[in-house]
């Protein structure tokens, strides 16, 4: 997912060569983290001091609206964009070593809720997005590319599916950029209908990992509500990113059947090829954290860790948003999405709300 | 095969996917941890 509309993909280069060309981008991330995390403590410490009321924002919103400001006025320069590009790696180291905070007991309790409730939503989403394709005249591969980006997970699930049904660049790009925006709008709409319906930090976490389509996304809306909603919605949607493979593999099947697509030959490596790699990563630690391979306090430092990792990650997801760039690839394939986003997030929550009943969180 | 492509090819070899760097880049931090070479991480 490192090659977005607003941020062309790395070319191919020799390995040092490459580690040279994203150090700039990576010290713009830590740089705009960081000064995110700062005014946190130093904007709120200033208002109270003051007297002022003031919203008590979190390093989290600050890191994405720097970004978002960078990327909107000045642009993200040349020599910074191979490294702004790595939010993708951050965000999956971060994942990893979360893991250390979950024991194998809960992520298979909360695994198993969220895969019932993953497995009913992409259900729903495919159908739904279908549906609203057809009915905005909207050309078959980018329906379906819409779906896939709406059902499973954003942007890596679009540019897997790309490849497997043959559609074209274009298809992809405004898929891309649907998904995308509402992404963005999903970071500032998502907390604020979570703190007006008193959403608890498991069902908000839930939700957002349900809803939210990109995992940088999905990881910043969870995190703005609070920790352990950050924590909950990683969970939900690393569940929905292990079944891209399977989503992938069925239109791959469907669009060969039309002769538009190349037949896949061995399902089980083209399976494990889409699998996403970094869920073992996260189930690997967890074991580990649950045999006590880790001290309590090492945990914490894993967690710290984490921490620095999803913080880089928040800066590239402002810094890789161009709005611009976002509306140049048209109004029918947004709307439509946005439709779907909307339906998908209110079924979802009503999805959310039964389990919260069922299992009591 | 060309010289060019067979060298893309070896350096595809041992070319990870960014999820396999992201995996190998945490079980480092998480071995050096255990290890004791980093005993705090600030937050």
């Amino acid at each position: 997912m490192a090659d977005t509309i607003a941020l062309p993909q790395v070319r191919p280069a020799q390995p040092s060569l490459q580690f040279l060309r994203v150090i700039p981008g990576v010290l713009l991330l830590a740089a705009v983290g960081y000064a995110g995390k700062l005014l946190e403590k130093n904007v709120g410490a200033y208002a109270r001091a003051h007297h002022w009321t003031f919203p008590n924002i979190e390093y989290v919103l600050w890191a994405i609206l720097i970004g978002l400001a960078i990327s909107n006025t000045v642009g993200v320069p040349q020599i910074f964009r191979a490294g702004v590009a790595t939010y993708e790696f951050w965000l999956k180291v971060g994942i990893v070593l979360l893991g250390a905070r979950f024991l194998l007991g809960d992520v298979l309790k909360l695994g198993s809720v969220s895969l019932a409730l993953v497995a009913i939503e992409i259900a729903v989403a495919i159908a739904f997005m279908t549906f609203l394709g057809r009915a905005f005249g909207l050309r078959p591969k980018l329906t379906t590319l819409l779906a896939v980006g709406s059902a499973v997970c954003g942007v890596s699930a679009i540019i897997a599916t790309q490849g497997a049904i043959e559609a074209d660049e274009e298809d992809s790009s405004f898929a891309i950029a649907a998904i995308l925006a509402l992404g963005a709008l999903s970071l500032f709409t998502f907390p604020l209908i979570g703190h007006w319906l008193h959403l608890s930090d498991h069902a908000y976490g839930l939700w957002a990992g349900l809803a939210v389509d990109n995992t940088a996304e999905a990881t910043a809306a969870g995190a703005l509500y609070s920790d352990v909603a950050g924590k909950l919605a990683v969970l939900a949607k690393t569940t929905r990113n292990a079944m891209i493979g399977f989503v992938v593999l069925a239109y791959a099947i469907y669009w060969a059947s039309q002769g538009q697509a190349k037949t896949i030959g061995n399902k089980a490596a083209f399976l494990w090829q889409k699998f996403p790699k970094f869920v073992l990563g996260f189930l690997l630690i967890s074991v580990l954290a649950t045999y006590q391979f880790f001290t309590k306090d090492q945990i914490t430092a894993l967690a710290n860790l984490s921490r620095w990792a999803f913080l880089l990650t928040f800066a590239g997801v402002g810094l890789r948003t161009n709005f611009r760039e976002m509306r140049k690839q048209g109004l029918r394939p947004f709307a439509s999405d946005l439709i779907g986003e909307v339906v998908i997030a209110i079924f979802t929550l009503g999805l959310v709300a039964g389990a919260g009943k069922l299992f009591g969180f | 095969m060309s010289v060019k492509q067979q060298s893309e090819g070896a350096r595809k070899k041992w070319l990870l996917s960014v999820d396999g760097w992201a995996v190998l880049a945490a079980f480092v931090a998480a071995l050096l941890i255990r290890a004791g070479v980093f005993k705090h991480i600030p937050w």
